[in-house]
């Protein structure tokens, strides 16, 4: 199938989703609190990539360079990471409602940074959320396998149970905690990227790449596993085999965008329905499209979450808020939201 | 000093005098609501650690009956609590379970005054203990200094000690006054821009927070005070972002005690690089509360608290002030206990 066969429109949204992050960066990069004229903004940039000296403050460079620019390529890595961890999970549970947190990542991720943050500090937040959101999921995979045999059913209710089990974990330490603690933990559930930074890039760039990749590189393999076990094994695919290789790649993704800002949710729900409501169902195009719109979309949200309002809003709270009206839209104005 | 504050002051301790010679007295709690009480209260159960430090420097210890279950903070506390009062780890205790406080742990203390925090007049802990037990409860709501200096008066009333209440509230002021005896006189072209770093990093203290008048005092003028958002700089924690610090630019950061974090982060660590054109960055002036108990803020530490402050804030002026012997004779004259060897006095 060609993008440009069924509605010669679409070719033009196609090619724009896939140059949306830039566009979403460069708007990004020319707004902020710290007020910058746009053309020094593209006059320091120029400078900088060809390494020439400038007579701007020291400190243009620092908020376009350190402040802006970190965050909005962290952004672009979570976007990209929560949506392509999305569409998999959805791929492979044959589910519309699944999201990247389905096994329990998300509950594992938040149980891990509230046991850093209030009761271990000694123990590095990042870090703890990862170990704990990969733990939550691999168990709900050993809980979910008996014979050799992952059932779908039973993959999605083991992430209802390492889910609950977390959360409960988190909320006994919740109660425990004193209040300065509790604001702490709370503020790292509803997910925020105020905190970028280039090191924080590159301790999460190469497991998301390594996840975003290999489902990138297998993304057909998803339309046949969409189909179910059997149509799998009839054109002579191992289902198990890539069943954990998505689930792997994808927790792997969502696990290491997670452990460093929180928990963003919505994206990894909703931006691959969006994609799919246009181009239908077919992975070879859902993917890339989800990479490349997730991570525009993401970098817009906290253009708003950063200056939308008088003091920094948690960017989660605003994917909900702009995405939900969007995505409502959408499912009106498509027959079962492109699933069919 | 805040004009409310006073007023409230005031109508307590005559709603309280007025009717002393009865043992009930009617007293107004920090939301504003009409509470009766016996004065001595002779069953207090204490479901907040502050306002218990409070009492602890004014009334009878025997007198409390139940404290918050608290284990994990209790851990971390190291604190006189056991040497004021010897039967303190004895104390029943009360559970808090997602907000509710535990009814039946707290009718097993049977008390005659429950002293809780609070927000609103319509906390639902306050209307299950009320009208479940029949048991009054006396709302803390610390929001200013003049609040935490109030609660002196507040426990006075509690243990019908006046006196000891101004013994009290007359030595907190001494030793307020060894910081704003300096301070005071500071004028404003040197008194630091002060941004101040709760534990969630770019929230900070609004213009109208208790720790808004600590800086003031301690003679720094909080940086939020030159916000262009009003909004931000009305709110009692506003989360700003880091381009809005940079432009605010103060030439100090104090942050609250952070285990997570140290000063020397801010201003050589990989994730801060963005922080490196504020002025306090620049100048190394990143400061932190050392120890949350010892220099809390919203108790009757608050003295030590202010001049922990001060001292980090103008070096020069108080270089001849020796912060061990001020710790330890304050904790004297206030629980009679030394410190840090918590030994009776």
């Amino acid at each position: 199938m060609t993008v440009g066969s069924q509605m010669p429109y679409k070719k033009y949204i196609y090619i724009f989703l896939l140059i949306s992050p830039l566009i979403a960066m460069v708007l990004s990069l020319l707004i902020g609190k710290f007020a910058i004229a746009p053309g020094d903004v593209i006059r320091l940039v120029i400078f900088n990539l060809l390494a020439a000296e400038t007579s701007y403050p020291g400190v243009y460079h620092t908020v376009i360079f350190e402040v802006r620019l970190p965050r909005i390529f962290l952004g672009m890595l979570v976007g990209a990471s929560l949506s392509v961890a999305g569409a998999a999970f959805q791929g492979i549970f044959r589910n519309p409602l699944v999201s990247p947190y389905i096994l329990g990542l998300s509950s594992g991720a938040a149980f891990g940074a509230a046991l850093a943050l209030a009761v271990a500090p000694q123990f590095p937040v990042q870090i703890s959320a990862l170990f704990f959101s990969l733990v939550a999921v691999g168990f709900a995979y050993y809980i979910a396998t008996s014979r050799g045999s992952t059932p779908i059913i039973s993959l999605l209710l083991a992430g209802v149970i390492v889910s609950a089990v977390f959360d409960s974990l988190l909320s006994i330490i919740q109660m425990a905690v004193n209040e300065r603690a509790l604001q702490s933990i709370v503020y790292w559930l509803m997910g925020s990227l105020a905190a970028a930074s280039w090191s924080k890039i590159y301790s999460a760039l190469p497991m998301s790449l390594l996840g975003c990749a290999v489902i990138f590189l297998l993304r057909w393999r998803l339309n046949v596993l969409a189909m179910g076990d059997e149509e799998a094994r009839s054109v002579g695919m191992n289902p198990e085999l890539y069943k954990a290789v998505f689930v792997v790649a994808a927790s792997l993704a969502a696990s290491s965008v997670v452990s460093v800002v929180g928990i963003i949710g919505f994206v990894g729900l909703v931006i691959p329905h969006m994609i799919r409501m246009i181009f239908g169902p077919d992975h070879t195009h859902l993917i890339p499209l989800c990479i490349t719109f997730g991570a525009a979309f993401m970098v817009l949200v906290d253009v708003i979450a950063r200056v939308g309002m008088g003091f920094e809003v948690p960017v989660g709270v605003i994917t909900t808020l702009i995405g939900a009206p969007f995505f409502a839209y959408l499912l009106r104005s498509t027959r079962s939201g492109g699933w069919e | 000093m805040h004009k409310g504050s006073v007023v409230a002051a005031l109508l307590c301790l005559v709603l309280a005098v007025s009717s002393a010679c009865c043992g009930e007295v009617t007293i107004k709690d920090d939301l504003g609501r009409e509470v009766k009480i016996n004065s001595p209260s002779e069953r207090v159960v204490f479901m907040m650690e502050n306002a218990l430090k409070t009492y602890y420097a004014v009334g009878d210890p025997q007198n409390i009956v139940a404290l918050k279950d608290d284990k994990w903070m209790r851990k971390l506390l190291e604190d006189i609590f056991p040497v004021i009062d010897p039967d303190f780890e004895k104390k029943l205790t009360v559970s808090v379970t997602g907000g509710s406080v535990d009814l039946e742990s707290l009718a097993k203390a049977n008390p005659d005054l429950v002293v809780l925090w609070a927000t609103t007049p319509d906390d639902a802990n306050i209307k299950a203990i009320e009208e479940t037990l029949g048991v009054p409860v006396f709302a803390i709501f610390v929001r200013s200094i003049d609040d935490v200096i109030h609660q002196v008066d507040t426990m006075g009333v509690i243990s019908d000690r006046m006196e000891r209440a101004a013994e009290v509230k007359g030595i907190m002021h001494d030793y307020m006054n060894i910081t704003t005896n300096v301070t005071s006189s500071i004028p404003e072209s040197e008194r630091p821009k002060v941004y101040w770093m709760w534990t969630d990093v770019l929230g900070t203290a609004g213009v109208k927070s208790g720790i808004n008048d600590l800086i003031e005092l301690a003679g720094g003028v909080n940086v939020m005070k030159f916000s262009e958002n009003e909004t931000a700089m009305m709110m009692e924690h506003p989360v700003v972002n880091l381009e809005m610090l940079i432009k605010l630019n103060p030439d100090v950061i104090y942050m609250w005690y952070n285990e997570n974090l140290d000063p020397e982060d801010i201003l050589t660590g990989e994730d801060f690089k963005g922080w490196k054109d504020i002025n306090a960055v620049k100048n190394g002036r990143v400061y932190e509360i050392r120890n949350p108990y010892l220099f809390d803020a919203f108790s009757p530490r608050m003295p030590l608290a202010l001049l922990h402050v001060a001292m980090d804030l103008h070096p020069d002026r108080f270089k001849d002030v020796d912060m061990n012997k001020t710790i330890d004779d304050f904790h004297v004259e206030m629980w009679g206990v030394h410190y840090p060897s918590m030994e009776k006095a």
